[in-house]
């Protein structure tokens, strides 16, 4: 069985979970993970870049309302020598924008191509330094926060650093669709024209 | 921030044909990886890399040498 450490860290604010983490990841003698549960987004933003800062990979998911998972893949325990830098309390990382994704592919063209694209347009909005408040999948888009889409650990993982993912519920039910949501939540048209309308800007893929 | 950066292997292709006939191999014969737009690190150019942990690389070497598959490179980046 791999070695799994479990921190808790629900309840504590910031540096604490950080502050937690370092210190059971320094002593962590084997390779394994280590679990960090948190309450709240901000700590999952924060061991996210204290995880990778180390050079580990990191997994995020929210597992409940204010219960979030990070998950620090240590593939080579830390060394004496390592560096530990203070761990800091940065600002929130999302920003006021929202993307609308209204298809499960990305352009008009080739479906297969436009496929592909989709899948590398939402990675890369995973990776953008400040990220959206809120993204939006509408119509073909509700495919791709369902079962079976290639894009739900990029979801996941953005769910769990507080970006709210939504999904158009008369869609689901269009497309069958609606026991299959495997990230985010349901919405409605109402709150759909709220969220764009009160949005810095969109971005359409 | 916030994007877990860690060492990955990169294998860029001279066509996005070529990129989704790898993610269909790799599917086919459960290789890891995925499809990802190119590093700018590797080039400015819009394509798609199969990015996979790096000791991934003896299998996908295999795979590409098996089902003819033309690579442009293979690149470690930090991702």
């Amino acid at each position: 069985m791999e070695n799994h450490v479990l921190v808790n860290a629900m309840g504590e604010a910031c540096p604490m979970p950080v502050v937690k983490a370092t210190q059971a990841l320094r002593e962590m003698t084997e390779a394994g993970v280590l679990e960090v549960l948190v309450d709240n987004e901000i700590a999952v933003q924060n061991l996210t870049r204290m995880g990778a800062g180390k050079g580990y990979a990191v997994q995020a998911e929210k597992q409940g309302d204010a219960k979030y998972s990070v998950r620090i893949l240590v593939n080579t325990p830390p060394t004496e020598a390592a560096p530990a830098p203070e761990p800091a309390c940065v600002p929130d990382a999302r920003g006021d924008m929202v993307v609308a994704v209204g298809s499960s592919t990305m352009g008009q063209g080739n479906d297969e191509l436009g496929a592909t694209l989709m899948k590398g347009f939402l990675f890369a909005v995973s990776q953008l330094p400040k990220l959206p408040k809120t993204i939006l999948f509408y119509n073909g888009g509700a495919k791709l926060t369902t079962e079976g889409s290639a894009s739900l650990e990029d979801l996941k993982k953005l769910e769990a650093q507080g970006v709210e993912i939504l999904t158009c519920g008369t869609c689901l039910n269009y497309y069958g669709l609606t026991e299959k949501l495997a990230v985010g939540g349901v919405t409605n048209m109402y709150a759909i024209v709220e969220k764009l309308a009160a949005a810095s800007h969109v971005i359409r893929p | 921030m916030s994007q877990a950066k860690q060492l990955r292997l990169i294998v860029t292709f001279p066509t996005t044909t070529e990129a989704i006939f790898m993610e269909k191999t790799c599917r086919g014969s459960q290789l890891p990886g995925r499809l990802i737009p190119v590093p700018r690190s590797i080039s400015a150019s819009c394509g798609m890399a199969w990015c996979a942990p790096t000791e991934a690389r003896e299998a996908l070497e295999q795979a590409v040498q098996a089902h003819g598959i033309t690579v442009e490179g293979w690149y470690y980046v930090m991702i």
